[in-house]
């Protein structure tokens, strides 16, 4: 009896030592990102928090700060190093590059540092300029609309959720983007923006279309997943009192227009019809709420909005339709000179194929071309 | 009742006879019929597809549950020397294998595909991975009588899964898209990502097994036997688990032995 406890001992202890020595988590392996996490400049030299995308770091200074010899310093991922080292004195009159190394010396970055002084803001957008961007390793490419000043300087980079589109893997070409440039504008090129299926990517992540958006801000990737609506950082600064909105639009709705169930499956609403949203948002920046997004933006309720300029009437129209609003106070409202020259004021401009779609409401297929926008100013 | 288990052992015997030799030869009647047993077995599986060893992206293994894998299956054994002590066995048996795990990872190679275009990066978080299959096995192994009560088996098995599941999510972290420099997305809260990789399973497996039976009481046998699979469970040409999982498994169970 002894004899079998002890085979049955064996056999038993043989495989939980197998198991075992083959289960052991091993050391954690170094780091192998290689970001910029924070920036840190002098108190009172920043207008607004500096941004950080994955490979480009802007910093909005204020008017009178002089930009030749800044001497930045970075926070990085642990054990990540920086070249040229945190802290080095650079003439930012010109875009400057640093390249972050990762803890396990296998991964590098480089990022281009622009620092902007906040009054280069242009005010007529012509939508004739776009870059395309590789997303996925080349797989996709996608348009990125910027204008450019009479220098030929760009002044303006315009924002859309065309990266977060990417990774549904629905888009191939730019055109298959939710926001692209087409021909045949009302002079030269202009802006079309689809609502777009986002796939089976999409439908399992709960977020089944995306509407073609485009506006002045930022994208805030990162979140593009967690939070949708947050995900758009909507306005730049502004220093100008602006006094009205102009410019053209079509806009044909898709066929079906379609709302998610609980499950995230869309389906049809019966007699409903999508419809665009276009408009402009002048807001006070306050610490800790620098920009707008899409829970706040068009908030009858938010104490930051100064001035917005909307269409009375929008409506679906295979031609183009002339457009000029005046931006119109919020009751209680005025815009405070001072602060406007400090730079406290932002201006927000938003495109977006379905009005809802930030809530994933809308038709697949509605289109709206927007061309020749100008913002026109009160004279000093 | 001894009818039925004579019924049983010709019904036994005449399966594993085809499924191992396809047909008989008349020589082999007085083989079958001396120094034979016959075994009906069930059992419950416990173990599950693991990296070996564990690579070092995966941090933490929050939580594992094997699932209730059952198993019924049969066996013949031949005695081969006079004495008893050596002899060969064959089997089938009908089993699942399956486990739930949680885990945490660290810069962790995954895909997606969709639309015939591929997503990939790394992921550092939360991953979620059910696996589930339902397999045909087949044993052969050598065994050897210790005494009366003991008998150990040592051999190569087979197995055919009829029906494949290797399915999860990634939550709770991010996502750089292409490498470790690629843009950030995060998943935090509700935010998932799912993934399937049911067609990617491999179908037939082999490894092997070994174990012990103790005879309990008069017919009464109790089975333990680690069944170590030698395939990793996905096919070679699937390359978006960058490491091989194999099939480790302990059965326990207990079997009725006749003759």
């Amino acid at each position: 009896m002894k004899k079998i406890s002890t085979a049955i001992k064996t056999v038993f202890a043989l495989c939980i030592a197998l198991i075992s020595v083959s289960s052991c988590i091993q050391d954690e392996p170094l780091n192998a990102e290689c970001d910029i996490v924070a920036v840190i400049l002098p108190d009172g030299l920043l207008n607004r928090q500096p941004r950080i995308d994955n490979d480009k770091i802007t910093l909005i200074v204020k008017k009178d700060v002089s930009v030749i010899a800044l001497a930045p310093e970075f926070e990085l991922t642990p054990g990540a190093t920086i070249e040229p080292p945190s802290g080095t004195v650079r003439n930012f009159l010109f875009p400057q590059k640093y390249v972050v190394t990762s803890q396990d010396g296998q991964w590098s970055k480089e990022y281009t540092v622009t620092v902007q002084r906040s009054n280069t803001f242009s005010l007529d957008y012509g939508f004739e300029n776009v870059r395309q961007k590789d997303a996925l390793g080349g797989i996709c490419s996608y348009d990125v609309f910027y204008e450019v000043g009479t220098a030929g300087n760009e002044t303006l980079t315009w924002a859309s959720a065309n990266p977060a589109f990417a990774l549904t893997l629905q888009g191939s070409t730019p055109s298959t983007f939710p926001t692209y440039q087409v021909e045949d504008g009302v002079v030269g090129k202009c802006v079309a923006l689809t609502t777009r299926s986002t796939g089976s990517f999409g439908n399992r992540a709960g977020k089944p279309m995306a509407a073609g958006n485009l506006f002045i801000g930022d994208f805030d990737m990162e979140n593009a997943m967690n939070n949708p609506l947050q995900s758009t950082h909507f306005g730049a600064p502004f220093e100008n009192e602006p006094a009205y909105m102009s410019g053209y639009y079509k806009y044909v709705p898709g066929e079906t227009y379609c709302e998610p169930d609980a499950d995230g499956k869309l389906v049809p609403v019966p007699g409903k019809t999508d419809m665009f949203n276009l408009y402009a948002v002048l807001f006070e920046v306050k610490d800790g709420a620098e920009w707008l997004d899409g829970t706040n933006v068009l908030a009858e309720d938010n104490q930051q909005i100064i001035s917005t300029a909307t269409l009375p009437d929008r409506h679906s129209s295979s031609e183009w339709v002339e457009f000029n609003v005046p931006f119109v106070l919020r009751p209680g409202k005025s815009i405070d000179k001072e602060k406007l020259s400090q730079g406290k004021y932002s201006l927000a401009i938003v495109f977006s194929s379905s009005e809802d779609g930030d809530f994933f409401c809308g038709a697949i297929g509605s289109t709206l071309w927007v061309d020749e926008v100008s913002i026109s100013c009160v004279d000093e | 009742m001894k009818n039925r288990i004579m019924k049983i052992r010709k019904y036994i015997g005449a399966l594993l006879a085809v499924a191992t030799l396809g047909t008989e030869p008349a020589a082999a009647k007085d083989f079958w019929h001396t120094a034979i047993d016959y075994e009906v077995n069930a059992g419950t599986n416990i173990g599950g597809a693991s990296p070996l060893p564990l690579p070092a992206e995966i941090r933490h293994i929050d939580s594992y549950s094997p699932d209730l894998n059952l198993q019924i299956g049969a066996r013949v054994r031949k005695w081969l020397s006079n004495d008893l002590r050596w002899g060969v066995a064959v089997g089938l048996r009908f089993e699942t294998k399956g486990m739930r795990t949680d885990a945490t990872v660290k810069n962790y190679g995954m895909e997606i595909i969709d639309n015939g275009k591929k997503l990939s990066g790394r992921w550092t978080g939360k991953v979620h991975t059910k696996y589930h299959s339902q397999q045909l096995v087949f044993p052969i192994t050598a065994t050897y009588r210790l005494n009366d009560k003991v008998v150990f088996n040592l051999g190569p098995y087979l197995a055919y899964a009829f029906t494949n599941d290797f399915e999860g999510n990634v939550h709770n972290g991010y996502l750089r898209e292409g490498s470790p420099t690629g843009d950030k997305v995060s998943f935090e809260d509700d935010s998932k990502a799912t993934y399937d990789f049911g067609e990617n399973l491999r179908k037939f497996h082999w490894g092997l097994q070994g174990g012990v039976s103790w005879m309990a009481y008069k017919r009464l046998v109790v089975n333990a036997n680690l069944e170590w699979g030698c395939n990793s469970i996905f096919e070679s040409s699937f390359k978006t688990v960058s490491f091989n999982l194999y099939p480790i498994y302990l059965n326990v169970g207990f079997g009725y032995v006749f003759n």
